[in-house]
């Protein structure tokens, strides 16, 4: 029986409308597979017993730490484009929603219109405090591990922030704790906070090494 | 817990858990049912009202979250139906319906407060938020611009 | 309307809704502001046909009261009990004008209530777009030419002159020759005591004394919708109600099999526990089954529900599978079925044929997803029974109470509020049994919500459809042979032991559609129900007519030929078709005489025309916008679309313009109809898109907006241009017809701009969005 088969590629169609050549909306799927057996994030004592050489560990740990960073839970909220992304297959945020011009929604459809500082009681809308998107600056979906890295170290790029506020800043931020208290059945980001701040940490001591542009977790 | 807030311009003190949603603290508690539930999980827009001017979606919205600020819901939008939204949905027969109407208009009117003369973009992004099983859309459109003033192309 | 201490409630009754033993809060709104901040248009009409509708008691006091839906006081006020549900179509709008224009009246002095439930009133169903067109229109006239024959008889006794030689107009019986008149106020006290004409011997007046048919009339509901003062189901404020959701089995006659009743009653507010009766086949209107929470209001009675812990046994229907029965279907065409309508010899024509084409089309189970979802209050006060309904179908609702209850039904009232849409979900009266039975068992008034979650999962969902067309065409391209299989599990399953669709069912686009082929066959094909099928806008058209849509626009590219040709040449010339050019035996026409309302592609070559033309057919190859044509007869109606689709980043394809053309004979309230034609292409577009309800393990797997997913506003075309032909012709369907060309329109321009034949809905799901 003829039946329509299989996906039509978006690029068959011919012009596909860009906001800006960087913030053309992200792929479909992530650029490497959200792993959802594994809860697991290394320690710094992993790599300390393992990797013996102090930059070849700041890279492996700042690797580590993007298991994090583009996990869906975190990578959803930090786009290229104009609108985040939902769900671990990362397809786009429905309802439609858009950055504005202070990365808090537009008019009418803020993020905060919906997301609530506090989780909800029967309510599916992800909750936590201050719920936005990252600026464009801090765009992370479809970046390296290298590009990432460098953009954190950068006070340009990084909210103007010292490397020891970074790792502040992954300890105790409420919006970054949310992505491993995501409720409603979502899959959390590997690992605690907790964890995740002492990675940062580890990677901050060990001389904030990026890794390699080619390399990947 | 007594919650105490103010909605269209009225104090209340409502003895309800600081969690419950603003939406039903509406409905239920102080009858003023012109905001709808329409999904309970912030998805259709039918139970938007604004709080200190932002539009909120009362049904996943803590009452708690209104203590201290002004609540405006439909029926607080104007005293007397005269809102200009109001008078240019009237004049183009907008709804059909009109069970989202009330949480179209409060984010209209929200969307003309912050952007007087918006885009045809802007009105859709605005509003991407309110479904209209009915499909009104092409007269909610219309309606915005003429309340804004914008003539017809 | 008595002036509330608050701001005060539009019920479509009026105040049949109790008043509220706390108030509505501090806004007052006063009548004449109300009126007077209206936009006035429509030559000053719109002024005072904003007026909320006087309760039917109030109405009750002197004055004269010629049939149970008119009511016309010493002050000469008007009031006309509308007794048809509204839920958007503007039916409260439009009914109305018809009979005030017979009567005679000035429409700003006339208001407009709801009737209950009560066959006195004749057919309320609202339900098959029926409520101007068949017998209906005539109906609606005589209403308003009884009292007119009544108020002339009493002017022309008081002037002692003949009753021919008077007439109405603008509120007021007027003696032609010497102009002399006066008003009905004045007349109502002497006409009550006249005999009442029987209905059926009144004369209608001249059609073009009929001043509103056919023009625009505002929407008199308008000023309460936008000020929140609309009283929908969940509105209704009866003293000492308490709240109550429902946990249904998720699977269709499902049943708890562990619940933990502690859990739910230790919530603050949650009052009681009500197990529900288990639902057996045939469903029908029982209600679902499951545990029930009761409680003080709707947030307790929700967090009481989700505290409940419920195991569930899942009954024998456990396996339903929407995948797995896609194939059961494609199955089911793969054999042939009961045939129900032949012309010809389709098979010898098959086997002459120089080229034979065949494709199948799948369209899975719709649901309604109202924006309301259902929410019914009643109350039992000694013995006497009132619910307040969103129900399309307020005799049935009163029906099924009273044989729930087990008492008569002049035990129990049904009152009609406004409905937040509908398309067919609320004239099924299972939530009414559901209300009911819980506030019998709460002994205190009961307000039923359910949750969207609740409407999701629990719709009489529109029956999914697997269709086999093939089509043989001679050396010339011509088509000689066209067979059509179709397989659905129909209505009927919902009600009885029912494993195939009817000849009754087929009428819906199989057997009245009119096709210039000289040998023709269809056939009924087998589908088991797994789960409630009930009616949804426009019904079995929705897949019949994407399927014949889309099968001739295949035809048409197959043989390098402009869609609109071949969808003429397809038709056929304009031609009434009777049972024998059909082939059929018997054609209930949606309960129409085909002397009336044959089938004429005359009417659907007509359209097709209009709506071409509007859409510059002729320039359709553009770069990177394409457009797609379909045509469809249902209700009685014909309409025909065209859609402009290009693509689009985040949905794969967006429908960039749309033209929609409805012949519907003579029509009441053209606002309306552009309105409900706009809607219907919104309604296409869900449904083409992003429709579709599917089960796995027995269960619906959808349960909100997120993924029961509906056009928003962005899915919308910004140039739209609907349009109804003028016609004199009797009156048809509305509310429906329109919706059924959109989607395989839509379709058939995917396929011109992408080269992809998408013959599977939703279409998102064939782009990965």
């Amino acid at each position: 029986m003829k039946r329509f088969v299989g996906p039509v590629l978006l690029s068959a169609l011919g012009t596909v409308a860009c906001a800006t050549p960087q913030s053309a909306e992200p792929p479909r799927a992530a650029a490497t597979p959200v792993d959802k057996t594994s809860g697991d994030l290394r320690s710094p004592a992993f790599f300390e017993a393992t990797v013996p050489d102090r930059v070849e560990r700041s890279r492996a740990l700042f690797l580590e730490a993007t298991r994090v960073f583009l996990h869906p839970r975190c990578v959803n909220c930090h786009p290229a484009g104009d609108s985040p992304m939902q769900g671990d297959a990362q397809y786009l945020h429905d309802p439609p929603v858009w950055r504005g011009s202070e990365d808090r929604g537009v008019v009418g459809m803020e993020c905060t219109s919906c997301h609530q500082d506090q989780k909800l009681d029967l309510a599916r809308v992800p909750s936590a405090p201050m719920w936005r998107l990252a600026p464009r600056v801090m765009a992370w979906a479809g970046q390296s591990a290298h590009g990432i890295c460098e953009q954190i170290k950068d006070p340009a790029r990084n909210g103007g922030r010292t490397l020891d506020r970074i790792v502040e800043h992954s300890a105790h931020d409420p919006l970054v704790a949310w992505g491993w208290t995501p409720g409603a059945g979502r899959v959390p980001a590997p690992g605690t906070q907790a964890l995740f701040a002492e990675i940062v940490r580890a990677w901050v001591e060990s001389g904030a090494e990026c890794p390699a542009e080619e390399a990947r977790r | 817990m007594t919650v105490k807030l103010q909605v269209n311009g009225v104090e209340h003190a409502v003895d309800v858990d600081p969690d419950m949603p603003l939406l039903w603290v509406l409905r239920d508690v102080l009858n003023l049912t012109g905001t709808k539930y329409g999904c309970g999980q912030a998805l259709c827009g039918a139970c938007a009202v604004h709080l200190d001017g932002q539009v909120v979606r009362s049904c996943v919205t803590p009452v708690q979250r209104a203590e201290g600020r002004a609540v405006t819901t439909i029926e607080g939008l104007s005293a007397d139906g005269s809102h200009p939204l109001q008078r240019a949905w009237v004049a183009l027969g907008v709804p059909q319906c009109g069970y989202c109407q009330a949480g179209q208009i409060m984010t209209a009117a929200a969307l003309l407060a912050g952007k007087p003369k918006p885009t045809d973009d802007e009105i859709d992004r605005s509003m991407a938020g309110n479904i209209c099983r009915c499909g009104t859309y092409p007269r909610i459109r219309a309606a915005i611009r003429k309340a804004a003033g914008i003539a017809d192309d | 309307m008595t002036e509330g201490s608050g701001g005060e409630r539009t019920t479509p009754a009026g105040d049949s809704r109790e008043a509220a033993a706390s108030p509505l809060g501090p806004l007052k709104i006063s009548r004449r502001s109300v009126l007077a901040a209206m936009n006035v248009g429509l030559g000053g009409l719109a002024l005072g046909l904003y007026r909320r509708c006087a309760p039917a008691a109030a109405a009750g006091g002197a004055g004269l009261e010629p049939n149970v839906w008119l009511h016309i006081a010493v002050d000469g006020t008007v009031t006309y009990l509308c007794h048809r549900s509204e839920m958007g179509q503007g039916v409260r709008s439009s009914l109305f004008a018809l009979v005030a224009d017979e009567l005679g009246a000035d429409l700003a002095r006339v208001q407009v209530g709801q009737a209950d439930g009560d066959k006195k009133y004749g057919n309320q169903n609202t339900d098959g777009s029926s409520s101007v067109r068949g017998k209906a229109f005539e109906d609606l006239r005589r209403v308003g030419a009884t009292a007119r024959e009544m108020l002339v008889a009493a002017a022309a006794q008081r002037w002692r002159v003949k009753p021919e030689t008077c007439t109405t107009r603008d509120h007021q019986v007027v003696h032609v020759p010497t102009g002399r008149a006066v008003g009905f106020g004045d007349l109502v006290e002497q006409a009550a005591k006249l005999p009442v004409p029987k209905a059926d011997d009144v004369k209608l007046r001249p059609r073009n004394e009929l001043r509103h048919l056919g023009g625009d009339l505002p929407l008199i509901d308008a000023p309460a919708f936008v000020t929140g003062r609309a009283t929908y189901g969940a509105d209704v404020r009866v003293p000492g109600t308490l709240v109550a959701v429902i946990a249904r089995p998720p699977v269709v006659g499902g049943r708890p099999l562990r619940y933990d009743e502690s859990k739910a009653l230790a919530v603050a507010g949650v009052k009681k526990v009500v197990a529900m009766p288990t639902a057996k086949p045939p469903y029908g209107f029982q209600p679902w089954g499951g545990v029930a929470v009761i409680a003080e209001n709707t947030w307790a009675a929700m967090r009481g529900r989700a505290a409940l812990d419920i195991t569930w046994d899942s009954g024998s229907d456990g396996t339903y599978d929407s995948e797995a029965f896609e194939r059961e279907l494609a199955a089911s065409v793969d054999a042939p079925g009961t045939p129900v309508r032949n012309v010809g010899d389709v098979d010898g024509a098959f086997g002459k044929a120089a080229r034979v084409m065949e494709a199948e089309y799948h369209v899975p189970h719709l649901g309604h997803l109202p924006m309301e979802p259902i929410a019914v209050t009643a109350r039992n006060v000694d013995g006497r029974w009132e619910i307040w309904a969103p129900t399309q179908n307020p005799q049935t609702a009163r029906s099924i109470a009273a044989a729930t209850l087990g008492v008569a039904e002049d035990q129990v009232t049904v009152h009609v509020t406004f409905l937040g849409g509908a398309f067919g979900r609320k004239s099924k009266a299972d939530f009414i049994a559901e209300v009911v039975l819980l506030a019998r068992a709460a002994g205190a008034p009961v307000r039923l919500q359910w949750t969207r979650e609740d409407d999701v999962q629990h719709d009489y969902v529109n029956a999914v459809s697997t269709q086999r067309l093939r089509a043989g065409l001679d050396a010339q391209g011509k088509i000689t042979a066209w067979l059509h299989r179709t397989a659905f599990p129909p209505i009927g399953s919902t009600f009885g032991p029912v494993d195939r669709p009817s000849a009754d069912d087929l009428q819906q686009g199989v057997l009245d559609l009119a096709l210039d082929v000289p040998n023709v066959r269809a056939e009924a094909c087998a589908a088991r129900s797994h789960t409630r099928v009930g009616w949804y806008r426009s019904v079995y058209n929705i897949f019949h007519g994407f399927a014949i849509g889309s099968f001739v626009d295949e035809i048409a590219v197959a043989r390098g030929q402009d869609a609109r040709d071949t969808w003429l040449e397809f038709i056929g010339p304009p031609r009434p078709l009777g049972l024998a050019e059909l082939g059929v035996e018997r054609l209930r026409n949606y309960g129409a005489s085909l002397d009336e309302h044959p089938v004429d592609p005359g009417r659907l070559a007509k359209v097709i025309q209009r709506v071409t033309e509007l859409a510059r057919w002729s320039e359709r190859k553009k770069e990177g916008r394409a457009l797609g044509l379909a045509a469809h007869r249902s209700f009685l109606s014909y309409a025909a679309c065209v859609v402009a689709v290009v693509a689009d980043a985040r949905r794969g394809v967006r429908v960039d313009e749309a033209w929609l053309v409805l012949d519907a004979g003579t029509i009441v309230n053209a606002d309306r109809v552009r309105a409900n034609l706009q809607g219907a292409v919104v309604m296409g577009i869900s449904n083409a898109l992003f429709g579709g309800i599917t089960w796995k393990a027995g269960a619906v797997e959808q349960s909100n907006f997120h993924d029961a997913r509906v056009a928003r506003i962005g899915d919308v075309p910004r140039k739209m241009h609907v349009e109804f032909v003028p016609s004199e012709l009797p009156p048809c369907g509305v509310g429906e017809p329109g919706v059924v060309p959109v989607a395989p329109a839509i379709a058939n321009a995917v396929f011109a701009l992408t080269g992809k034949r998408i013959r599977e809905l939703p279409i998102a799901r064939a782009f990965g969005v």
